[in-house]
């Protein structure tokens, strides 16, 4: 993280009212009923993989959220200005703000917590108080600023990346060609097709674009993949301005190209907030996962049985928190040798440790993504199958991680590759 | 001490009803007034998605009403407090009713016979040992590290709110039933309700357990006032809560 611009204890008054006005900015009807109605049962704590794998107080979801109500108590509220400690108010200092980042920087965000609590109280909400006032406060990590601001600079500057984007998509279309060639159509990857029914988001890396063009062909699609990189690092990072930016390049691709559909690749951060932000717009935000499932259910792609025994992660951020449930188990009945659930019901899976920005920022959250996913690790385990598969880059990443640390011996794969290795030609 | 008795049987009590109306009102209306978040927040749940439409949202509702109410959440994670919580809660309720009809009948529980508070005092004990048990499983970890003080003060006032109020029925057997009936506490909240708090205070204020009335009032009283002020208002707060986890428009 960023050398803060505050010390462990002061914070200056200017600064303080800066950030208190962040906070006051972000209580929304919504926000304030999160605020006011935890009765600290402690229901949650048992909810979190951080507390169950590793039981310490402070990665219970009702103390996260503390953090913030402390503050919220203390400046918003006349009990907390009359009888502060009642309700243990706290003052915004530079040492609350360290709390704030352990509390913000620990939570993945997997809202399972939710699925416990009696009032579902989000807490995932709460930390994007915390989020911000870090923000506000230049404390916030580094690398997921920059990275946010990347994505910005890369939507400002389209006509710039255009021709070296163009050359890189040449070079991958040659990899659809080489592995599917009956599928791959007269253009394998076409780009800037005004009138196309779809727009593909992807990441950045063959491995997002390359198996999902393969299946579109196959299927008839009539599509064109997106100049942007699917992922918001404006949601990561918690900036509510940056987010919106970030979308709004993909937003106005698709208005300009008359698309029908955007598909939002295998990220479940950048699914759920084209959902979530899209709304009323002329076209309809779909993952891949429902895409493909779809072209299985019309009969639009014929697929083989792969050999060995499959598991399937659910993403917090496609499932429990964007309702895809079904379509990537129709996939897994259509293309797995076998399939086994890993949790009886998947509102309860436990979240792979890695959402909320944390894979993104490497190796510092490294040893902590590890040790706070133990009960991750455990269930896959437990599953007793071969290849585990999910359909979120941020999930992918840490599974792998789990995978080497824990030594399960899984192999990791995403969904949409195994749809593209399962295709049969015609 | 009859003067004591007398500001807590009538003004502190119209002033807590007055704190308790406004302050409740003001925290509602705060939240009214307050910005929609703009996105759906929902919890999805396998197997219930396309709920559209009018009767999709009256289903929402429904089943937002039934999680704020039976504890669904509480029951599948942990089974004993749920027992507690809905005993707890049922017993509030039996209470809320037992207390109206002190003030006039309501014809739908005179379909069967009773005498006023027909438990005698065992509903508020029933509540006593629930409370006895929030009380105990919040000194346990990890609910201790997450208590703050206002956890403690609010479950030892309720505590002895419902104690004064159990013990009225064994009062009265102490210092004769007769001392104040049914009928005295009737003349006197009707004369509250008439804006007339003196016109029945002397058939509750000057029995022998008229203290014991008195304390229960007065600790009802700053329960009334603290209540929309304190995480009480989940009361009302957890069916907008709810509401949103089951997909309520934003």
């Amino acid at each position: 993280m960023k050398e803060t611009i505050v010390d462990a204890q002061t914070l200056d008054e200017a600064t303080r009212g800066k950030l208190l006005s962040l906070f006051e900015g972000r209580l929304s009807r919504q926000m304030l009923l999160n605020l006011e109605t935890c009765s600290r049962c402690g229901l949650c704590t048992e909810a979190c993989h951080a507390y169950a794998s590793m039981p310490l107080v402070r990665h219970a979801p009702a103390w996260r959220a503390e953090v913030v109500r402390r503050i919220y108590k203390k400046y918003f509220t006349a009990k907390g200005r009359l009888l502060p400690r009642l309700g243990e108010a706290r003052a915004l200092t530079g040492s609350a703000l360290e709390e704030l980042g352990e509390a913000a920087w620990t939570c993945t965000g997997c809202r399972r917590c939710m699925v416990y609590c009696p009032f579902a109280v989000d807490t995932q909400q709460i930390m994007s108080i915390a989020k911000l006032l870090l923000i506000g406060a230049q404390a916030e990590p580094e690398i997921l600023t920059m990275l946010a601001d990347v994505s910005v600079s890369r939507g400002e500057n389209v006509e710039s990346i255009r021709e070296g984007f163009l050359a890189g998509i040449k070079r991958l279309e040659g990899q659809v060609v080489e592995k599917w060639k009956s599928q791959a159509g007269r253009t394998p990857i076409p780009t800037e097709v005004v009138g196309a029914d779809m727009l593909y988001v992807a990441l950045a890396g063959a491995h997002s674009i390359v198996p999902a063009a393969a299946v579109f062909n196959a299927a008839g699609e009539n599509w064109t993949l997106s100049f942007f990189e699917a992922v918001n690092f404006g949601a990561f990072v918690g900036d509510p301005a940056k987010t919106r930016i970030i979308l709004e390049r993909i937003v106005s691709e698709a208005l300009r190209l008359g698309v029908k559909e955007v598909c939002i690749c295998e990220c479940g951060t950048a699914y759920r907030v084209a959902r979530q932000l899209s709304v009323g717009q002329p076209f309809e935000v779909v993952s891949l996962t429902e895409v493909q499932a779809r072209y299985l259910r019309q009969g639009r792609v014929k697929v083989r049985r792969l050999p060995g025994t499959f598991t399937y992660h659910d993403p917090c951020q496609i499932a429990r928190n964007a309702g895809v449930y079904e379509a990537p188990r129709e996939i897994l009945r259509a293309v797995a040798g076998e399939y086994r659930e890993m949790s009886p019901d998947p509102l309860y899976n436990w979240c792979c440790g890695g959402g909320g920005g944390l894979v993104a920022m490497g190796e510092d959250t490294l040893e902590f993504r590890m040790k706070s996913s133990r009960v991750k690790a455990d269930q896959v385990r437990a599953s007793g199958a071969d290849i585990l598969v999910t359909a979120c880059e941020n999930c992918h990443t840490q599974l792998e991680d789990l995978n080497r640390h824990y030594g399960l011996g899984k192999e990791v794969r995403f969904l949409s590759a195994l749809v593209a290795e399962a295709l049969e030609a015609d | 001490m009859t003067t004591l008795y007398s500001l807590i049987l009538g003004p502190m009590l119209y002033l807590a009803v007055g704190v308790f109306l406004a302050g409740t009102a003001g925290r509602v209306w705060r939240m009214l007034r307050s910005p929609a978040f703009g996105v759906s927040l929902a919890i999805h749940v396998p197997g219930q998605a396309g709920r559209k439409g009018r009767r999709g949202w009256i289903s929402v509702r429904l089943l937002a009403v039934r999680d704020a109410l039976l504890l669904p959440t509480v029951l599948r994670h942990n089974a004993p407090l749920w027992a507690v919580l809905m005993l707890f809660h049922a017993g509030l309720a039996v209470l809320f009713l037992g207390h109206l009809e002190l003030v006039a009948d309501i014809p739908v529980l005179r379909s069967f016979p009773h005498g006023a508070f027909t438990g005698k005092g065992a509903v508020g004990l029933t509540m006593l040992f629930c409370l006895a048990y929030l009380g105990a499983r919040r000194l346990g970890s990890p609910v201790r590290e997450l208590s703050v003080p206002e956890d403690y003060l609010l479950l030892a006032l309720l505590f002895l709110t419902a104690l004064f109020g159990a013990q009225m029925a064994w009062a009265r057997s102490w210092f004769g039933y007769e001392t104040v009936t049914a009928a005295d506490y009737r003349a006197w909240l009707q004369g509250l309700l008439a804006f007339r708090p003196e016109a029945g205070l002397a058939g509750v204020a000057g029995a022998g357990h008229s203290f014991m009335l008195a304390a229960h009032v007065f600790l009802a009283n700053v329960l009334l006032m603290v209540f929309p002020f304190t995480k009480l208002m989940h009361a009302m707060f957890t069916f907008a809560l709810n509401a949103i986890r089951r997909g309520w428009p934003a």
